[in-house]
């Protein structure tokens, strides 16, 4: 299982056949890396921010020289630029978080299945009294215990995500540990440690990598919704979800650009990444690859 | 029964043969080297990766079992499904045709095979534990299959049908255990549900793939017998896949040998058996273990003695009584704890293992042999500190260990080493073979200044190449994953190494080697083993002396020329008759 589903991830990165998703997907990690190259104003810094020319409608001309493509929101913020910069922070805490849930859970989970007893009993139950709490919840709390900050926001997710991630290890590790070649391990007398990561953590992971795409695209929607909420990044530094938050008491007032074109960005990332990891779970199982063949 | 009569075989050609496969090849059409599913499988095959079969053509008349014997790769079950016309797309026929019953199979669509299938073309697959629905009373299925494959829907006399089906197979008060579900049953009694299904269509033909190959030797013969007499009695005709030769001797009329596609050898089977043609066929024959009885029960008068304190306690003399034994277990009891739900927790537990003592003699090969469930690998478990006992007391060279206790806690774990039965999962898939050696000599018994010479003489001797090294498991044959499974086992340097089937996941031709070679290592180091297998020829030829395991005790003891020579315990005799007599002598 754990080979052939490395050999199938080799595979399917030599001929992956391009589709939309992907070029859509590309496209957003190249704006989001370019973004202090193309963006046309710093949103971040208070001296590029004209006050007088806020909730300019799409296509005003600015003061400064360029045009305002998308408008700006209520404190004289390019959407564009905005909405760029906030695709940086979005990336990055989503992907931030996702690896660190995922090496937190997957640790966690192989360590209760491999050591047993109460150490499994006492991870397993929390993990049962997490992900029988709403994500959205849990995340809440973290937030209103933690205060607010980037930081902080990847912790909450991290806190939301890793349980998933370890119940699916442990399941895993569970039937590997029952193989012959971990009792071969045991009986060379192997440093514990070297067991659990060496022999034990490998050959368990291999399930959660498709795990990791999904929750990914999750992660940004729960950014996205936190910052949304005002429980997010620093109202000085917006990322997607809270630049749709700002535009939401214009809307009534007609001014609708600054909550459309963000909240069309997230949505296209998230779509974009839920399709590609869609598409990267259906390849890796074995199982699934005759219906789509 | 025993089909000593088959040298005379009964197929005067009684007219045109039921099923004719004529210059068949197939070629799997896999972009290269398939994907990922079918790489083990594509393993095996050297110079042909993609036709699996070539220029294949055989003929099978009514009343006749054809045997269709070869290793791993030969193409054998895919011949089998090329009949049952359960070849997936990816299998292209190039060449040839098969022809059942005086119509080419070829072109057929769904429809037409779906009246073909089950009702003239019946199946039995070796998973009896997969062929049957678990959540289905056994006669329901019966029953389900005989409305199936029967033209005018007999609803009322289904259950006689059914019963009747399920009486000829031997399944013992049909009527009262028709609404059991299959965990109810053993895997003979499941095998033989699976077989009455097959019959429900009165098929001409059932293609058998490996039918007894899950099955334990006594209950294999059983099954084995019960598929000749229906083919006595009803005229059917059976192609019968099979890797083994013992199979092949006890039932099938003609033969056909398989290797890498192509037909070796074909002919009748007591006639290809006796003088086989081809050097392959000869090779494989040669592969076969074969019991050898000395002396029948007649050579009692001299040893008999010997017997009467044998007979009293399980517990044997070693053959050389003057050295200490390495390993002395006493009274080992085992009870699994499964299950514990309320009070049904404590039911029905029966112990693994009850009271087992043996003792094994040093510098020597010991063997433990049983069918499934008798205990056999949780002793060799135990002994290795993988696995605690209830009671018992167990010593190593005189120094005592508590096996209650965990292997790491009591010190036990490391003493000995262990090899496995299935080499696919016992490397660690994420590391090279040089790494896991790399392993075993720095954690060791014995620790080694140059660890590259260690494991460069160990494949030496175990005649490997050192190209393997760099490889990953999966890059590797059976065979080869077995080798580097001892190496490693032989590098930790145990004094003792206990051995749990180490033959049975592989090739008879690949399985001679593997214990031609653990014997001559063994002897070599003079390191002890406990040998625990199911095959009785297999612990003849390596052990000096033997045990012989029945639900969780030792039924019988002793040196092998006794156990094999004239123990009088009814249930060895049982074990010696289960063997084909073709391979012993």
């Amino acid at each position: 299982m754990n080979v052939q589903t490395l050999r199938a991830l080799c595979k399917a990165s030599w001929h992956y056949r391009v589709s939309p998703s992907v070029l859509l997907l590309a496209a957003y990690v190249l704006l989001a890396l370019a973004a202090p190259l193309i963006a046309p104003q710093n949103p971040y810094d208070p001296l590029q921010i004209q006050a007088w020319e806020a909730s300019s409608p799409p296509g005003t001309m600015s003061g400064a020289g360029y045009l305002y493509l998308l408008g700006t929101d209520g404190l004289g913020r390019d959407i564009v630029s905005t909405v760029l910069y906030g695709l940086r922070l979005s990336l990055l805490v989503a992907l931030v978080s996702t690896a660190a849930a995922a090496f937190i859970g997957l640790t966690l989970g192989v360590s209760a299945a491999y050591f047993g007893t109460w150490v499994d009993a006492l991870i397993m139950r929390i993990v049962d009294l997490q992900l029988s709490l709403p994500t959205i919840l849990v995340a809440l709390i973290a937030i209103v215990t933690l205060g607010p900050g980037v930081d902080r926001i990847i912790l909450a997710i991290v806190i939301v995500q890793w349980a998933g991630y370890a119940r699916l290890a442990r399941g895993v590790a569970l039937s590997e540990i029952g193989k012959p070649y971990m009792d071969a391990a045991r009986l060379l007398r192997l440093p514990t440690g070297r067991i659990v990561l060496r022999h034990l953590l490998p050959n368990s992971i291999a399930p959660a990598v498709t795990l990791i795409p999904i929750e990914l695209g999750h992660a940004i929607a729960l950014e996205a919704t936190l910052s949304f909420l005002g429980l997010g990044v620093p109202i000085d530094k917006p990322s997607l979800g809270s630049t749709v938050a700002n535009g939401f008491q214009y809307l009534l007032t007609g001014q609708y650009w600054i909550s459309l074109f963000p909240g069309l960005a997230l949505f296209g990332l998230i779509a974009a990444i839920n399709f590609v990891g869609e598409d990267i779970r259906r390849r890796l199982n074995p199982r699934s690859l005759s219906h789509d063949a | 029964m025993t089909h000593d009569s088959i040298e005379e075989p009964h197929h005067e050609t009684i007219g045109e043969p039921l099923l004719t496969v004529s210059n068949l090849t197939i070629r799997h059409r896999g972009a290269g080297r398939g994907d990922g599913a079918d790489a083990g499988s594509g393993a095996g095959a050297t110079n042909s990766a993609t036709t699996i079969l070539h220029d294949v053509s055989l003929d099978l008349h009514r009343g006749e079992v054809l045997g269709l014997i070869g290793e791993s790769g030969a193409g054998k079950s895919t011949l089998g499904n090329a009949v049952l016309g359960l070849l997936t797309s990816d299998f292209e026929r190039t060449a040839g045709t098969i022809v059942f019953d005086g119509r080419p199979l070829e072109g057929m669509g769904p429809r037409e095979w779906a009246k073909l299938r089950g009702r003239r073309i019946a199946a039995i697959f070796q998973d009896h534990t997969a062929s049957l629905d678990p959540l289905m009373a056994i006669g329901r299925q019966v029953e389900e299959a005989v409305l199936a494959n029967n033209e005018e829907p007999l609803r009322r006399e289904a259950r006689a049908v059914a019963l009747d089906l399920l009486a000829r197979v031997g399944i013992s008060d049909a009527a009262g255990r028709y609404d059991h579900y299959p965990h109810q049953f053993s895997g003979g009694q499941r095998q033989r549900i699976v077989i009455a299904i097959a019959l429900a269509g009165a098929p001409d033909m059932i293609v058998a793939d490996e039918p007894t190959s899950a099955l334990d030797a006594t209950v294999q013969k059983q099954i084995l017998t019960l598929l000749r007499d229906l083919v006595d009695d009803t005229g059917v005709a059976v192609v019968l896949v099979t890797h083994d030769m013992g199979v092949v001797a006890e039932v099938t009329d003609r033969v056909v040998v398989l290797r890498h596609g192509r037909i070796v050898e074909k002919g009748i089977t007591g006639k290809l058996l006796d003088a086989p043609e081809r050097s392959y066929t000869r090779s494989l024959l040669a592969a076969v273990p074969r019991l050898k009885l000395a002396g029948p029960d007649r050579g009692t008068d001299r040893e008999g003695s010997d017997e009467e304190t044998l007979d009293d306690d399980g517990a044997s003399p070693s053959p050389a009584p003057q050295a200490p034994p390495i390993l002395c277990a006493s009274n080992v009891t085992k009870v699994f704890t499964g299950g514990s739900f309320g009070w049904f927790a404590g039911r029905n537990r029966k112990p693994a293992l009850d009271g087992v003592s043996i003792d094994l003699a040093p510098g020597a090969i010991t063997g433990i042999v049983g069918e499934s469930g008798s205990g056999k690998s949780t002793i060799g478990r135990i002994i290795a500190g993988l696995e605690t006992a209830d009671a018992g007391a167990l010593a190593i060279e005189a120094k005592p260990f508590d096996i209650r206790r965990p292997g790491r806690r009591s010190g036990l774990i490391g003493k000995v080493q262990m090899i496995f039965q299935d080499p696919a999962v016992s490397l660690n898939p994420c590391l090279t073979v040089g790494e896991t050696l790399k392993e075993a000599v720095r954690f060791g018994n014995r620790p080694m200044d140059d660890i590259t010479s260690a494991i460069g003489g160990m494949l030496d001797r175990l005649r490997l190449p050192h190209t393997l090294l760099p490889r990953y498991p999966h890059q590797l044959s059976g065979g080869q994953k077995q080798r580097i499974c001892i190496a490693r086992a032989l590098l930790a340097g145990p004094r003792l190494l206990v051995a749990d089937e180490p033959t049975s996941a592989l090739d008879v031709s690949v399985q001679a080697e593997i214990v031609a070679l653990l014997k001559e290592t063994i002897a070599e180091q003079g390191i002890s083993m406990l040998f625990i297998s199911h095959d009785l020829a297999l612990v003849q030829a390596l052990c000096s002396s033997i045990y012989i395991f029945k639900d969780g005790r030792v039924e019988d003891a002793g040196p092998s020329g006794f156990i094999f020579g004239h123990s009088p315990n009814p249930y060895t005799r049982s074990l010696i008759d289960a063997r084909p007599r073709r391979f012993v002598h």
